[in-house]
């Protein structure tokens, strides 16, 4: 499985993220990290699954993630 | 002391309310949303837990649309300044100087109009049509109050919200008297933004509200400054809630309010109303077997009141008949509540009066207690 970064602008978008995306049965957790994350925040949520069901479901419940990189 | 001035915050806090803060000042001491070190992120978790539960709470869709702010007031200001800019406003004969007063502003700065509907006590279709023939073509917001903190009358809110919305104006809730001990459900209703204070029926301390939204799109920040993003742009972030949150938030605070949501949700905002009216109908019948004692208002029931009392002793002032009940041990507020439109229109202007308001801390016993002291005062006086 591979890992990525949903790259949030906030604390409180991130964990909300976070959250839907573990309820979803995806394993996802928050970390800041202002190199990995440009959008102002540095707030990132780093999960492992499928990047596209991964960003349907948060698209769906209303997440604005500004980009999405695959982990090196 | 018998506290029974929980109109203007509630007294005492429970124990998981002050472990909660007392735990904050030693576990979540770090700045959330600022840093990533593993104390910024732990508070900030419990930020977040806070903004789930007053979410889930109050029914509001998406938790990022619950706003800490530092009392009702500053909620109240932000709603009402973002919703009747450039517009007309309509609110009731009940509502608090925090309502009208921002309105009041602007009115005088031509920002806005707004009129006043009166709310009749005994007639709630009459209070419909009294809203309805205040609505303009330009009314943008409705913004009204759960219930009077001064009377307790309770207007029929969840009516004029629908009301408002026939007018395609917004509907703010002023939840100050009624978040704790009524149930709101935002996303089933037509609420569109509550207001509430975190320190009176929802148990946390002073320095708490809540703003939440269902409409955040149109809300804009009456404070601007540092969020924790967007750090190198000069524009306020639009994103919620950071949009509204600029600035360091009360953390001890907002762990205080989430162990006090949690304690209402366990035990239930009806259960809360019910055990709180059962004290305020014994309180308000023994008064009204005084002799010296005047009330304003009916009888009171959980359907058209919250557990708040007004009355004078004799011939003395509001303030007079609350020193009077200090002088016994007793904490009531007297004066004139901050609710100008009110007293104006229940008559008590130049008096002003005595307010008991019940919370969810008060006992049996404690009533007993204070109509003791009410009839000693009433005897004296």
């Amino acid at each position: 499985m591979k890992e990525y970064y949903f790259l949030t602008s906030s604390v409180t978008t991130a964990m909300k993220g976070e959250k839907i995306l573990s309820s979803n049965g995806f394993r996802a957790f928050v970390f800041r990290d202002g190199a990995i994350n440009p959008y102002g925040c540095g707030y990132v949520i780093k999960a492992v699954g499928d990047r596209d069901a991964m960003a349907d479901i948060l698209k769906k419940r209303g997440v604005r993630i500004n980009e999405i990189r695959e982990v090196p | 002391m018998l506290y029974f001035d929980n109109a203007a915050t509630t007294w005492p806090k429970p124990a998981e309310v002050k472990s909660a803060v007392f735990s904050a000042l030693i576990y979540y001491g770090a700045n959330p949303g600022r840093s990533g070190h593993k104390m910024a992120m732990e508070t900030a978790a419990q930020v977040f837990k806070c903004r789930e539960k007053a979410a889930a709470f109050f029914g509001c869709s998406e938790l990022e649309n619950v706003v800490f702010t530092k009392n009702c007031t500053e909620a109240l200001n932000i709603a009402i300044k973002s919703a009747a800019f450039g517009g007309h406003c309509v609110i009731s004969d009940l509502e608090h100087n925090s309502v009208l007063r921002p309105l009041y502003d602007m009115q005088l700065r031509g920002e806005a109009a707004f009129s006043v509907a009166e709310v009749d006590l005994h007639d709630e279709e009459q209070t419909l049509a009294n809203f309805e023939h205040e609505m303009r073509n330009n009314t943008k917001a409705v913004a009204v109050t759960g219930a009077s903190n001064a009377f307790g009358i309770k207007p029929p809110v969840l009516k004029i919200a629908k009301l408002a919305h026939r007018y395609g104006a917004l509907f703010i809730l002023d939840a100050a008297q009624t978040a704790g001990s009524e149930k709101y459900n935002m996303e089933q209703s037509e609420i569109d933004i509550l207001c509430a204070p975190g320190h009176k029926g929802l148990l946390g301390p002073m320095g708490t509200g809540i703003l939440a939204a269902q409409r955040p799109e149109i809300l804009k920040p009456v404070l601007f400054g540092g969020t924790g993003s967007f750090s190198l742009d000069f524009a306020q972030p639009q994103d919620m809630p950071e949009r509204l949150e600029s600035g360091t938030l009360n953390v001890p605070g907002i762990c205080g309010l989430s162990a006090g949501i949690e304690k209402i949700a366990s035990e239930g905002e009806t259960a809360v109303a019910k055990r709180e009216m059962q004290l305020a109908q014994m309180i308000y019948a023994e008064l009204l077997s005084m002799n010296n004692v005047t009330l304003f208002t009916p009888f009171p029931d959980e359907k058209g009141f919250a557990p708040v009392i007004s009355f004078v002793i004799g011939d003395l002032t509001g303030e007079q008949t609350a020193a009077a009940l200090a002088e016994k041990g007793a904490a009531a507020r007297g004066g004139f509540h901050c609710a100008a439109l009110a007293h104006r229109k229940m008559g008590t202007e130049n008096r002003g009066t005595c307010r008991i308001s019940i919370g969810p801390m008060n006992t049996f016993d404690e009533a007993m207690k204070l109509v003791r002291i009410i009839y000693l005062a009433a005897k004296e006086n």
